[in-house]
């Protein structure tokens, strides 16, 4: 197992190398000087000196190879350099934001879990029923609805009607709560429907049947035999939300007032902030495979079959 | 035990959330009678005197005093300067300085943390190049503890004025500069004499701000002021109805159609400031169809300015017949305006050639359709809003309109390569127009030097507009502005909308909420809590 999970770790770098002369390639691609967009932010009238002076400043009158060179080999002594924007290191400033929008992500982990799970072990048992029926049109609505307005919404329904909660901010475990259900909403109409399938798949597999025979109390039935081998598929997905979430949490992050990295990160990539754009991308790619490894294990945990092939 | 492994890990996910939630620092809940908290969409930034960007106005004026301040109908005021002198030639400005002064740790405010307040943004001089002010400063000197003397290349008449401004000139304590003294890369704490001090601040959250007991003037009546980051419009009404913030004062932070619901329910104050700064359109003389006066013209009369007031901004905002405002200084010109008048616009655009084929929708010159392209910024909802009406508009009178709508830097590339027909732009406001806007139009990198550039007079409009800043004289200073506004009126370059305004909506409890007449600055320290 530890030897399995060193080299999936070593396996990260040609992966993040990889990652990291991409999106060098691309931001370079994408119209818009940084140069240009510094001086008005700053408020500085580009003349062709003051251009050139800040383009040496910024190191962007080098030619480009020789600049992912330069970039690589700080970032290999964890060095992100200094945002173009506010002159400070892209590291500091990260770490800022981060751990706001991971607790965000837990937080709408949990929250999928107490939601999907229930509702969609029972829709699968009770198919067809009435509980069935109003969880199939909920699960639609959440997935069709807007993150901004699904927001909205709850906002207007927990906090200002109800004066449970307030609206925005960050801070105490409250502020946690209403934009981790946002951001969990949506996600867990696709978990309850896609784990309601997969019961009903493996309802109808022999390995059930025998067990029903072997005159197993439906409780053991369900959940030895039919949630955990229904359970892997959906392993899979949740591990890919998890970064889905901590990448896409922008929106959720406005609405609410929520310091995370997700704004942030937009507002670099208005203000064409390579280094920063350059960092977040790297890290997002970083927990996207660390949480596939994890998914992995996991998987590796519920199926036997698998551990052996270690 | 399998069982207990997964509530294990469960327990151990929500446990993680609450650890990290233990790490945000509580946001200190007070219902204090002293203190107010209003909302901002977005950071207020670092708080350097003598920088731009992210630093947010109102919160540098709150901790940052001028020489010299602007108050009503443009009248100069004294602030931190009691008095002053200004030579026959207009060269010569001597201050003397308010006796007492002290910045917030204390220390004395004289003439030596001005003359190093002034020597740290001269030392950056390319960066306020936009500011002709700094470009003509020849020499600074403080002659004794409380006179300083500063000392202009030519008789720039605009030098109070622009003394006056939030940045850059205005003034941080010596134990706020950094070590090496360049305040263009940064300040170690923000320290100045102004009525409020910095107490707490997290970066995107919140900034707290007190009262500076040591300020000279008035003191504030509020003992503490919370700024919360909002950046969502909705959220900032939202916040408002349920008591989480007092206040909401500025342009652009909620939408208008939520300004006038809030208002006309009645449960929260609602005001609005006097006009402010202008909303135009900038018309490029130097390409394509707008070459041709009479098609600047046609667009000019083909504009229901009134319908747009009424049914884009809810009447918060007035329609505008000219660039500038009339009750700007020298800017009182009896220009007559382009009515609206769909008849005329149609003339004028079949004297030039443009004429509608039978049949067709739009007016065609050599079998050219008639297309403008209208530039905006995607992510301004009021833009968008007054792009799509004009669309509909110039259909009636046979003008393709090709509306672009793109991000921030595409659309000030436009502004800046003059890659435009008609492209949104907005005047500065008191206290810089009209002097301070007028001189910007000489700069190639503004929308107003491209739309100009097509002008066969473009020289000699950047010629007297260099003059008028350095005329010493009043009456030629009016005869040179009318020649300047009333040629740009003439030649159809500007398409004025409407003059903004700022809003205030605030909680009943909260008292003397006024404006001051420059929209960047909050009078926090006039309010209080009834």
């Amino acid at each position: 197992m530890t030897r399995y999970i060193l080299k999936r770790v070593i396996g990260l770098i040609p992966i993040l190398f990889g990652v990291s002369l991409l999106t060098f390639t691309l931001i370079n691609l994408v119209p818009g000087d940084p140069v240009q967009v510094y001086l008005r932010i700053a408020e500085m009238l580009p003349t062709p000196e003051l251009v050139a002076k800040v383009r040496a400043e910024m190191g962007l009158d080098k030619p480009i190879h020789l600049r992912y060179f330069d970039w690589l080999t700080q970032v290999i002594q964890l060095d992100f350099g200094k945002s173009y924007i506010s002159k400070k290191p892209v590291w500091d400033e990260i770490i800022y934001y981060f751990p706001a929008t991971i607790q965000l992500t837990l937080m709408a982990m949990v929250l999928i879990l107490f939601i999907s799970l229930p509702v969609g072990i029972f829709s699968a048992l009770y198919k067809d029923s009435i509980f069935d029926q109003i969880s199939r049109v909920l699960s639609f609505l959440g997935a069709s609805m807007p993150s901004y307005w699904l927001g909205i919404l709850l906002i207007y329904l927990f906090s200002m009607q109800l004066n449970l909660l307030p609206t925005q901010g960050h801070g105490t475990v409250l502020h946690l709560i209403l934009p981790a259900l946002t951001l969990a909403l949506g996600h867990s109409s696709t978990y309850t429907r896609l784990l309601r399938t997969s019961i009903l798949e493996n309802l109808n597999q022999y390995h059930v049947l025998y067990a029903r025979a072997r005159g197993l109390r439906e409780r053991l039935v369900v959940s030895r035999h039919i949630l955990k081998n229904s359970l892997i598929p959906i392993i899979t997905a949740f591990g890919m939300s998890f970064g889905h979430m901590v990448a896409g949490s922008v929106i959720v992050e406005s609405v609410f007032s929520w310091p995370g990295i997700g704004r942030y990160c937009v507002a670099s990539i208005f203000s064409r902030d390579y280094p920063v754009i350059q960092a977040y991308v790297l890290i997002m790619a970083v927990v996207f495979i660390l949480c596939n490894l994890l998914v992995d294990i996991v998987y590796h945990l519920l199926d036997p079959k698998m551990m052996e092939e270690l | 035990m399998r069982r207990l492994r997964y509530i294990v890990l469960i327990l151990s996910l929500v446990l993680a959330c609450f650890v990290l939630s233990g790490c945000g620092n509580e946001e200190a809940k007070t219902e204090n009678k002293d203190s107010l908290t209003f909302s901002w969409s977005k950071d207020i930034g670092d708080l350097n005197p003598h920088l731009y960007g992210t630093n947010q106005m109102f919160a540098q004026a709150m901790v940052y005093e001028p020489l010299v301040k602007y108050g009503e109908n443009g009248k100069i005021e004294p602030c931190l300067a009691e008095s002053w002198q200004i030579s026959p030639d207009g060269r010569e400005y001597t201050f003397k300085l308010r006796h007492g002064v002290k910045f917030s740790d204390g220390t004395d405010f004289n003439a030596k943390a001005v003359k190093m307040n002034f020597d740290a943004v001269l030392a950056n001089k390319d960066r306020h190049a936009w500011l002709e002010l700094i470009n003509q400063i020849a020499d600074t000197q403080a002659i004794d503890d409380y006179t300083f003397k500063i000392t202009f290349k030519n008789a720039y008449y605009p030098a109070l004025q622009e003394l006056a401004l939030i940045r850059p000139l205005r003034f941080l304590a010596a134990a706020g500069f950094p070590d090496n003294g360049n305040t263009a890369e940064a300040i170690k704490k923000p320290i100045g004499t102004g009525p409020w001090v910095l107490s707490e601040y997290k970066k995107d959250q919140y900034a707290v701000f007190v009262r500076n007991e040591h300020y000279w003037g008035n003191k504030p009546k509020l003992e503490k002021v919370t700024v919360k980051v909002i950046p969502d419009s909705e959220a900032t009404v939202l916040a408002l109805e349920k008591g989480e913030i007092d206040l909401i004062y500025g342009s652009g932070l909620i939408s208008l159609d939520a300004f006038k619901q809030i208002k006309d329910a009645g449960e929260y104050e609602a005001q609005l400031s006097a006009p402010g700064s202008t909303r135009v359109l900038a018309i490029n003389s130097n390409k394509g169809p707008t070459k041709d006066l009479k098609v600047r013209q046609a667009l000019e009369y083909g504009v229901d300015k009134e319908a747009i007031v009424a049914g884009i901004f809810y009447d918060t905002e007035d329609k505008a017949d000219t660039l500038f405002a009339p009750n700007f200084p020298y800017c009182n010109l009896n220009l007559k305006p382009y009515q609206y008048n769909l008849n005329k616009a149609g003339e004028l655009l079949t004297e030039a050639g443009w004429n509608l084929p039978a049949g067709k929708e739009y007016r065609e010159k050599d079998g050219q359709i008639l297309e403008l392209d209208l530039c905006f910024t995607s992510t301004d909802t009021t833009q968008k809003a007054l792009a799509e009406l004009l669309q509909g508009e110039y259909k009636k009178i046979g003008i393709k309109v090709k509306i672009i709508g793109e991000e921030e830097q595409a659309f000030y590339d436009r502004q800046k390569n003059g890659n435009f027909h008609l492209i949104f732009n907005e005047t500065w406001g008191v206290p810089y127009d009209p002097h301070s806007f007028i001189s910007s139009m000489r700069q190639p990198s503004h929308a107003d030097y491209q739309a100009q550039l097509g002008l066969s007079m473009k020289k000699e409009i950047d010629k007297k507009i260099g003059e008028v800043l350095i005329s010493n004289d009043e009456k030629a200073r009016q005869q040179l502005y009318s020649y300047i506004l009333g040629t740009l009126h003439e030649q159809a370059v500007y398409l004025p909308i409407s003059h903004t305004k700022n809003i205030a909506v605030y909680n009943k409890k909260l008292a003397n909420v006024k404006f001051l007449p420059s929209s960047y600055e909050i009078p926090l320290e006039l309010m209080e809590i009834k």
